[in-house]
């Protein structure tokens, strides 16, 4: 079930381990994925890594990440979910 | 695996096709651009009473929509669509093919108009007719596998299906200066030009919009009942204007399909304004103050479309119906867009290409806008239109040749901004 903000934005499932703070973005209509993800990103203050659960490779998100400096890079994923560590800086 | 230092998008399965497919796109469309209002002004003499036949203004509006509007939309919609079907475009060379038939088509096409030699017309149509006949082949198989995303995906099958209408309709008009009569000429222009504008071009505008806005905007997507009943609408007003033009009840049919049009346009604006009002990006910059303004000259075109159909006592309505709907609201509307979707689909390939050569980071679409030829272009943009339809209702012509100098300066100066953003994009990516 996927949570959804005061603004009425659907926000993703999120949780936090010892790793970071993770979003699972898998259902989410296009561009849902892309704006919970960047919400996320925006509320951190700190340089928590974010770990992105998606359902398919996220492209149109890059130039957003780079737009605010941060980065990405895939982590080993179950086959049919595509996994990213987004990094600030 | 290092996304953003060094190996930005490596690695994963892409639905997007190399950079130099939908960029030749563009650029063709940017050349058109200032082509097209280089011929309006070549035109001038012809332009405020212009309703069809050849010359400079039919190559001017063709320069447009053939040049400018459709270029642009298979170089988007070949991009963009496989992200809302989830689907790869699947022959990637056809999708590269199409745009060597395609080009030189319309510059053949508007050259045989211009100059009124029908034999290039002819040819060029030819050519014109096959390349849009792959395109969309390529576009109903992407549609046919499509998984999500709905509102998009009809709005693409309903696009489609203009196109078949507008092609066979081009046909008829085309053979129409051969000496070949097909169907009544009247019928064939009004169902070419509620087909092409309204459907094809209209359509796909409204469809991508389903995506474009709100990514640009960052909020969630439009409802998806709301997006569907406003194309249900959008495609009774061309059945209602398709039945009109064969002379079944003609004016009443014209208004319903106005009135029709009209609905959806504000369901559409409706749900269009609530994206832009609950997104996390609130200032869009001149793009979208370009896209607002096409979505205002969208429902003047069509208090314009209720004018012609109840035969308002001027002389320029016709004519005026077709400024607000060419370049008012498609071209307006799809300038603002493409303002945006050049520089983040650059720092998108550019991401790409950068990983290929070890750049540690691709440059962002803020870095790729140059904004002082987009500021320049949206003023000309602005006075171009306005001078334009103020020659129409003055029948001027040297307003007209004023709007086309303008217009002109103003495509220059999208062309500047177009060509530093593949500059900075850097040759890995151009050539990706």
């Amino acid at each position: 079930m996927t949570a959804t903000g005061s603004d009425g934005r659907e926000q993703g499932r999120r949780w936090s381990t010892g790793d970071g703070v993770h979003i699972d973005v898998r259902g989410l209509e296009p561009p849902g994925p892309l704006v919970a993800i960047l919400d996320l990103v925006e509320s951190l203050t700190d340089a928590t890594p974010v770990i992105v659960h998606h359902d398919r490779d996220p492209q149109l998100l890059y130039p957003e990440l780079a737009e605010r400096g941060w980065t990405a890079e895939y982590l080993p994923a179950a086959p049919g979910e595509v996994r990213l560590r987004l990094k600030r800086g | 695996m290092s996304l953003g230092g060094g190996t930005f998008l490596a690695g994963a399965p892409s639905r997007l096709l190399p950079a130099s497919i939908p960029f030749r796109y563009f650029g063709a469309a940017v050349v058109f651009h200032i082509a097209a209002w280089l011929a309006l002004a070549a035109g001038a003499a012809d332009a405020p009473r212009f309703v069809g036949g050849l010359g400079w203004p039919l190559a001017a509006l063709h320069l447009v929509t053939l040049g400018v509007l459709a270029m642009t939309a298979i170089g988007a919609s070949l991009q963009l669509l496989p992200v809302a079907s989830r689907q790869p475009v699947r022959v990637v060379r056809a999708a590269a093919a199409i745009w060597w038939l395609y080009t030189p088509g319309v510059a053949a096409v508007a050259a045989g108009m211009g100059a009124a030699m029908p034999r290039f017309i002819g040819v060029g149509a030819v050519a014109v007719f096959i390349a849009l006949a792959i395109y969309a082949a390529l576009l109903a198989s992407n549609l046919a596998g499509a998984r999500g995303m709905p509102v998009v995906i009809a709005h693409g099958w309903a696009s489609l299906a203009s196109l078949v209408a507008t092609l066979a309709t081009a046909l008829a008009l085309a053979g129409t200066y051969l000496g070949v009569v097909v169907i009544d000429r009247g019928a064939a222009l009004a169902l070419h030009v509620a087909f092409a504008a309204y459907g094809f071009m209209g359509l796909l505008a409204l469809g991508l919009s389903y995506i474009l806005v709100p990514m640009f905007a960052l909020s969630s997507a439009p409802g998806t009942r709301a997006g569907l009943a406003s194309l249900a609408l959008a495609v009774l007003a061309l059945l209602l204007a398709g039945a009109a033009a064969f002379g079944l009840a003609p004016v009443a049919l014209r208004v319903a399909a106005v009135a029709a049009g009209a609905a959806a346009a504000a369901l559409h604006l409706r749900l269009m304004a609530v994206a832009l009002a609950t997104g996390m990006r609130r200032a869009l910059g001149l793009s979208f103050v370009l896209v607002r303004v096409g979505w205002v000259l969208l429902a003047a075109s069509l208090a314009a479309a209720l004018a012609v159909a109840l035969d308002a006592p001027f002389d320029g309505t016709a004519t005026l119906f077709g400024v607000l709907l060419v370049p008012g609201w498609l071209l307006t509307f799809l300038l603002g867009i493409l303002q945006r979707i050049v520089p983040f689909l650059g720092s998108l390939h550019a991401g790409a290409a950068g990983a290929a050569v070890g750049r540690k980071r691709p440059p962002t679409p803020s870095a790729l806008t140059a904004g002082r030829p987009l500021a320049i272009h949206f003023g000309c943009h602005v006075v171009a239109l306005a001078l334009l339809a103020t020659a129409v209702v003055a029948d001027n012509r040297w307003l007209a040749l004023a709007a086309g100098t303008a217009g002109a300066a103003g495509a220059v100066a999208f062309g500047v901004f177009f060509a530093v953003a593949v500059r900075r994009m850097g040759g890995g990516a151009r050539a990706a």
